[in-house]
């Protein structure tokens, strides 16, 4: 039992967790004394202090932090046994693992945990809005969902699902045997759960209630559950800078030999610009939600006006994060578009180099809008026109990349089967979303629908339409590769369909109740709304249904699929040209890189060249120390 | 070859124009039938309804168009039985139609911009003879003040009273958290922020009453803060704010005698 | 903190002859992997400063608010030499780093106690500062960034004491040489970060 607490994993975790809501109590009771107050301590800095504190332990406790108090202690280095590395069984995924692969599942599955949770809330919204009236919940619970759902579905899914799917695919395809700070990778992850479950038990104690916007002041008055998502969000924004930072020093320092920039798929292309969004964007929302903790916990004055404060300011820095964050969610979908509509029409990317500007254009041109969400803020008016104008121009990269995929689909030989089929669900769905967004960047309309329905509509035809869409056709794309099986195509093809209708009898509706006045974030309506917000209510159950067909179609065929081949989709890049699922360091020898990933319907061309051996292949040893010590 | 025959030439091309066209049509005629707004109840309305048929009829054929192009190319270049192993033709791009679909965009989106700047400076003109309204938003109840035409204490009010075709400047205050003074019919916007008055100017031009919301989420009671917005004739409205003055005692003789005989009744009776 | 630490260790030893590790990743950069991540984590960080000087800007410049607030000074005299103290670390950390390049190993140890103390030094002026500034964060807004700016970049000087201190503990077991001290570089890279920003905060809160 003693080797059992002393050795990192689940039972040393639970002993550290323990250890660390002792330590905060402790923490306060010695901050009182020092400042000469009773040290009695109350019940909610206690909890506050713990949510800071006891993730860390739990880490720590896990073993997430293991080796580098073994450095920072001054021991002598030990040679890496890789016995962290790589499933041996289903246990693998709930410990500490450095394997690229296996992070990447534990991200996808997690995050997708956390979306079948962040689904099941919007049902229970949906079920209170079928109706004018209240129902099932009163006010500040109704507030608590669809805060909680945002939550979830933002920092807990779209955001880490597409990390789980490039941490996967990512160093296979690039030529990589691993990600640069395999052991940063394992902390990336385990941060995510401890965000979920934080946001999840805010039910415990009244759910936070201020959207996952959580403007201040109201999120600076409100019950303690708010906490729960001020600190959550810490970790959810620390997992993923780890992250983005680990994918750029990934992505610069070990592609394959023969791999520059402009062979890269643009998945990488993609995940590049999403890490360079992230690890410039994300502090913002982390010190933003510090200021809201400073001023709920211990009263300072960021937002309070009657002392100086500046309510706005609380605005200008969350969405210089928020906005961009709106990319880091599209972006690695774009990616994945681009890999399989390539692969499915069999032609080359139409205007590569077009699709790669594009994205980096977007990362540029993304941090100059922010304040198009604050149109009727009440901030300068002079802000709102520059704000407009990018806001527009923004659409021209992302029409660049619309036109571009529509001009690989031309005349090719389409593949029209499940991941096809998302791919181009998300074409038609994230167009329109694209022009529900051009229209809101248009000042005079803005002001009539901004916070209404049309808002709501909007972005879930980006986020789901077209986020959501991407992720469910990689995951099918990838399916093969990360299980080593085949999904069951018919039900892939159902579950399309499914949802494809009901998303839009879901959404398509919203525009119209938002023009005609109906705000977001409401529990009650007028009853001239009360038609469409039935269908809108029946239409979203279905679309809650259809989710299921995925989970029976992907549980069953990772059970018992056929096995899957190498390469099923015949396709270049180079995940493809391991076996399905890859070896455990993803290549004997690194492959050399020949040409470009898209060049289907040129005659003989490759794109990775493979030799046996190894040694011939490999290039010199690096000449940098590489030795830490 | 089978690259020819399966989307070679300009057969395709002519065929999925002439589905654009149709669909195009189609979709706008469907985009402008659609019952989108509420009814139109101030001079900014009919401005911002216009922009946004102009937003439909430019940007339906857009979706409409990359729809169109996803079916056919569907339909006609799906892969046929005995293709399986085929690929499509290797190309890698065109310059000209690659700059075309950057250019054309980029114009169309600077015009909007244009427009809709054009139609902003339209609807937020100062006007003559406005008149100010404070508007004050708190946990979850809106009230409106008038300035007293007797002098003294503003008159307040729960329900907005406004006048037609007389423009209006609100000032708006928060008292708590932020709120935001929405009147969908006046199609206009603006937060209610604490420590800060915003402004918004609207002229009422149809008589009737229109709901007020909180368009900004306020806590707990956010969805019940709604409120009615009335538009009266100029005669009604002095009307209203004369029993408004009376009420607030501020103003005529007989108001005051009344008041003061009720007030003195109890004193009598102690 | 464990990003930091991450990146001066994390890394795999593939000895020659080492058949169940991974094969040696391709070098696509010139660029070290360790160094690139410490650069691109302190990007974040000057993000995350940012966004408090965003705070400060709107509290001071759009608020318009008195600065420093009514009835308050602020011991710039006292912070001058603090930031000298500070400064004066950075030069202690490269002559610890120019040692131990040339193999130096008494003149590298003194020169990374040295620095570690200096920081220990400033951490200390600034709580210090803090018991007789004569505001408190909860007074205004003032105070409330105040507190936010420094208080923010005292943890950053925490953190890179807590990294000096590994490496002192690990110079005084005798590791690195002259040809491994990438463990005393990259730390150091981001102790000089910690300097620089300090001369902005500096130049903000107390000077302008």
């Amino acid at each position: 039992m003693t080797m059992k607490l002393r050795a990192p994993g689940w039972y040393r975790a639970v002993l550290y967790v323990g250890l660390g809501v002792l330590f905060s109590l402790a923490l306060i009771t010695v901050a009182r004394l020092g400042y000469g107050l009773d040290p009695v301590v109350d019940g909610r800095s206690w909890l506050l202090v713990s949510l800071l504190a006891v993730p860390l332990f739990f880490l720590g406790g896990l073993g997430a932090f293991d080796t580098w108090f073994h450095w920072a202690a001054g021991r002598p280095t030990r040679p890496d046994d890789h016995s962290q590395h790589g499933a041996t069984s289903w246990r693998s995924y709930f410990a500490i693992n450095t394997d690229h692969k296996v992070i990447g599942i534990q991200y996808v599955v997690t995050s997708f945990s956390f979306m079948f949770i962040g689904g099941a809330v919007a049902m229970l919204m949906r079920a209170e809005l079928a109706q004018p009236g209240s129902q099932l919940v009163d006010g500040q619970t109704f507030n608590g969902l669809f805060s909680v759902h945002a939550a979830l579905l933002i920092f807990l899914f779209i955001i880490p699902v597409f990390a789980g799917l490039a941490n996967y695919v990512l160093p296979l395809m690039i030529g990589a045997p691993d990600m640069a700070f395999p052991r940063l990778n394992a902390l990336s992850y385990w941060m995510l759960p401890v965000a979920g479950v934080m946001m999840l038990a805010s039910f415990l104690v009244g759910p936070f209630a201020s959207g996952w916007t959580a403007y201040a002041p109201l999120s600076t008055t409100q019950p303690v559950g708010q906490m729960f998502f001020t600190i959550g969000v810490q970790f959810a924004g620390a997992s993923s800078i780890a992250t983005a930072l680990n994918f750029l020093v990934t992505i610069i320092t070990m592609r394959a030999p023969g791999m520059s920039f402009f062979r890269m798929p643009l998945l990488v292309w993609a995940n590049f610009s999403t890490s360079l969004l992230v690890v410039i964007a994300t502090p913002f929302i982390a010190a933003s939600q510090f200021f809201v903790l400073l001023d709920y916990a211990l009263g300072f004055n960021f937002f309070q006006a009657g002392a100086n404060g500046d309510v706005l300011m609380y605005q200008h820095v969350f969405w210089f994060y928020s906005h961009p964050a709106v990319y880091i969610m599209m972006l690695p979908g774009f990616g994945i578009v681009s890999e399989i509509i390539a692969v499915k029409s069999r032609k080359p990317i139409f205007g590569y180099r077009m699709m790669a500007f594009s994205l980096l254009a977007i990362v540029v041109l993304g941090f100059t809008v922010w304040a198009h969400h604050m149109f009727t803020s009440g901030m300068q008016d002079w802000i709102r026109i520059p704000m407009m104008v990018t806001t527009a121009i923004i659409a021209v990269p992302t029409g660049i990349k619309i036109f571009s995929w529509l001009a690989t689909l031309w005349r090719g030989v389409l593949h029209v089967d499940t991941p096809m089929l998302f791919a181009l669900g998300f074409l038609t769905m994230f167009t329109l979303g694209g022009i529900s967004g051009v229209a809101l960047a248009m000042l005079p309309f803005v002001i009539h629908v901004s916070d209404s329905y049309f808002i709501v509509a909007h972005l879930h035809y980006v986020l789901f339409g077209g986020s959501l869409f991407t992720v469910y056709a990689g995951v099918y794309y990838w399916f093969p590769k990360m299980t080593g099986r085949m999904y069951d195509e018919t039900l892939g093809r159902l579950h399309f369909w499914v949802t494809f209708v009901a998303f839009n009898i879901t959404f398509a509706p919203m525009h119209i109740v938002g023009v005609q006045g109906m705000p977001r974030r409401v529990s009650d309506y007028a009853e001239q709304f009360a038609n469409w917000n039935l269908i809108i209510s029946l239409a979203s159950f279905v679309l809650g249904l259809s989710t299921l067909v995925f989970v029976y179609n992907m549980v069953s065929s990772w059970v018992g699929g056929p096995r899957a081949p190498a390469n099923p989709w015949r396709a270049l890049t180079l995940e493809w040209q391991v076996s399905s699922p890859p070896p455990i360091f993803n290549f004997d020898a690194v492959p050399t890189v020949v040409g470009g990933p898209y060049e289907y319907g040129v005659p003989g061309a490759v794109h990775g060249v493979f030799k046996d051996g190894g040694a011939e292949v490999a290039p010199p040893k690096p000449t940098t120390p590489s030795v830490a010590q | 070859m089978a690259q020819e025959s399966r989307g070679g030439g300009r057969r395709p091309l002519m065929q999925m124009a002439a589905i654009a066209v149709v669909a195009s049509a189609l979709g706008v005629a469907l985009g402008l039938l659609i019952e989108w707004f509420p009814s139109q109840a101030s001079t900014q309305a009919s401005t911002i309804d216009t922009l946004y048929n102009v937003l439909i009829i430019t940007s339906v054929p857009i979706f409409v168009l990359v729809t169109a192009v996803i079916g056919f190319c569907v339909w006609r270049f799906r892969v046929r039985p005995g293709e399986e192993d085929e690929d499509g033709p290797p190309i890698h791009g065109n310059t000209r139609l690659e700059i075309v679909w950057t250019a054309v965009p980029a114009i169309m989106l600077v015009a909007l911009c244009t427009y809709a700047f054009l139609a902003l400076q339209d609807i937020e003109e100062a006007q003559a003879d406005e008149q100010r309204i404070q508007v004050i938003a708190q946990q979850y109840a809106w009230s409106f003040e008038y300035p007293n035409p007797m002098g003294g204490d503003p008159i307040r009010s729960e329900e907005l009273y406004l006048v037609e075709d007389e423009p209006v400047l609100f000032d708006i205050t928060a008292l708590d958290v932020i709120h935001s003074f929405w009147v969908p019919a006046f199609r206009m916007k603006r937060d209610a922020v604490p420590g800060l008055t915003t402004q918004l100017r609207v002229t009422p031009n149809r008589l009737g009453t229109y709901p007020v919301v909180c368009a900004e989420l306020c806590g707990l009671g956010h969805a019940f803060m709604r409120q009615n917005a009335n538009v009266l004739t100029r005669q009604d409205f002095d009307a209203w704010m004369a029993e408004q003055v009376k009420a607030a005692g501020g103003g005529g003789a007989p108001a005051g005698e009344e008041e003061g005989g009720e007030a003195a009744a109890p004193e009598s009776a102690g | 903190m464990e990003a930091a630490g991450a990146l001066a260790h994390d890394h795999d030893h593939d000895d020659a002859g080492h058949h169940h590790g991974p094969p040696p990743a391709n070098r696509s950069s010139r660029v070290d992997p360790q160094m690139l991540g410490m650069l691109l984590f302190i990007i974040s960080e000057v993000m995350v400063f940012g966004a408090f000087f965003t705070a400060y800007f709107f509290i001071r410049v759009v608020q318009g608010a008195e600065w420093p607030a009514a009835g308050t000074e602020l011991p710039v005299a006292i912070a001058g030499v603090n930031t000298a103290i500070l400064l004066s670390s950075s030069l202690t950390l490269h002559w610890a780093l120019v040692s131990i390049k040339n193999e130096d190993r008494n003149g590298f140890r003194a020169g990374i106690l040295l620095t570690t103390l200096l920081g220990a030094t400033f951490l200390f002026v600034q709580i210090n500062e803090y018991v007789h500034v004569g505001f408190a964060p909860q007074d205004h807004a003032q105070g409330t960034i105040f507190y936010g700016l420094t208080g923010l970049h005292g943890a950053h000087v925490a953190i890179g004491l807590l990294l000096l201190l590994s490496v002192t503990i690990r110079a005084f077991r005798g590791h690195y040489s002259a040809k491994e001290h990438a463990g005393v570089e990259i730390p150091g890279i981001y102790w000089h970060f910690v300097d620089v920003m300090w001369i902005v905060v500096y130049a903000t809160i107390y000077i302008l």
